[in-house]
């Protein structure tokens, strides 16, 4: 379902570097012609890669997890605020209510706070209906010309919502 | 060798091709080479992300030039990037770096293992096949249509002094190189970049 919504936003290209939640929804992209995939070596690598196929004409995605998403915020800051390009990010989020790891802890307590803290705009998609949301946002992100990131709970990545 | 020397003989054969700079001596001597603001993109932040974001662009114009400019300060941040370049191993993207053994726009403190960093051995190691060494203009000339005109991913290791005056920054805002940058591309490779999200949607 989340795959066919990335058709229908357009994206053609996503760039991944995977945490547990987010690993079916990468395989499902890797499987899927309808997309070029491309595992990065660290999510900083999938903010660049994805700025630059914004002057190829493509369409992207950086997918990565929470954690991953806050070591990003220089480049983000830096690339896309900067240089005003787009980008498409989904991550997930850890550390809240219901997530067991206790690494997460400081995701649950800062990551949506750290995103408000530089102005960046988040969907939040806790239950299955608002999947349907993600072409809304991708256009939101291309029309602001600066990044967006959409926030995946466990329950909705893994088909439990 | 001196990297302005070396600017002057890429600016010289550049073509319609695009170059993206890593922050620093590289776009600062690259500015100063060429005065151009539409066919580069000097990347002024991130130093160490320049070969991905022109590998972004390497996939979408898969007919245009990519050259990148990396220097080695940005290289030693990110050198995993290696991995990604050669999955990709993108025809038209050719990564050149830029060592300096310094980080020389901040005061040219020495990188980290700066002598025993041997780069080529590096990529190498990640599988890239054609990797090349230069060490002096001679052999830039030399070597120059094996790494350039030829078709396949090149990473090429350009051994230079650190400069003593520093070039300065490039005089152009963000946005505008944005655009100047984006309309030579969509111009020269016949590519859509810049959209109106509510005429032109991006599934169309």
């Amino acid at each position: 379902m989340i795959v066919e919504q990335l058709v229908q936003s357009g994206i053609k290209l996503v760039a991944s570097l995977p945490d547990d939640w987010i690993a079916p929804l990468i395989d499902a992209v890797d499987k899927d012609d309808r997309f070029k995939h491309v595992p990065v070596n660290r999510e900083e690598s999938a903010v660049g890669l994805c700025s630059g196929a914004f002057f190829g004409g493509i369409p992207s995605l950086a997918l990565m997890g929470a954690s991953g998403l806050t070591t990003c915020i220089y480049a983000i800051t830096k690339i896309n605020y900067s240089y005003h390009i787009p980008l498409f990010i989904f991550a997930t989020l850890r550390g809240v209510i219901g997530d067991p790891r206790p690494h997460h802890i400081s995701n649950g307590l800062y990551l949506t706070k750290l995103l408000d803290s530089i102005s960046l705009p988040f969907l939040l998609v806790e239950e299955r209906k608002t999947i349907e949301r993600i072409p809304a946002a991708f256009k939101h992100c291309q029309a602001m010309n600066r990044p967006e990131v959409v926030l995946f709970s466990e329950a909705v990545l893994l088909g439990e919502a | 060798m001196d990297l302005r020397d070396c600017f002057k003989y890429f600016a010289g054969r550049q073509g319609d091709g695009v170059v993206i700079t890593s922050a620093g001596v590289t776009s600062g001597t690259w500015w100063r080479t060429t005065h151009d603001m539409d066919q580069v993109f000097y990347l002024g932040a991130s130093m160490s992300m320049i070969s991905m974001f022109g590998a972004g662009i390497a996939m979408g114009a898969p007919k245009l030039p990519v050259w990148v400019f990396m220097g080695d300060g940005a290289f030693v941040m990110n050198p995993g990037m290696l991995m990604v370049e050669r999955d990709l191993n993108l025809p038209n993207l050719k990564h050149f770096l830029v060592s300096n053994r310094v980080y020389n726009a901040t005061g040219a403190a020495r990188l980290a293992n700066a002598k025993r960093n041997d780069y080529a051995a590096i990529a190498r190691a990640v599988g890239i096949e054609r990797v090349f060494e230069i060490d002096s203009l001679e052999g830039l000339h030399g070597q120059f249509d094996k790494i350039v005109s030829e078709p396949g991913h090149t990473f090429t290791v350009l051994e230079v002094e650190p400069l003593r005056e520093k070039p300065g920054g490039v005089p152009i805002d963000d946005v505008e190189s944005k655009f100047r940058f984006g309309r030579y591309i969509e111009r020269k490779a016949g590519i859509k970049i810049f959209r109106h999200p509510a005429l032109e949607p991006m599934n169309r």
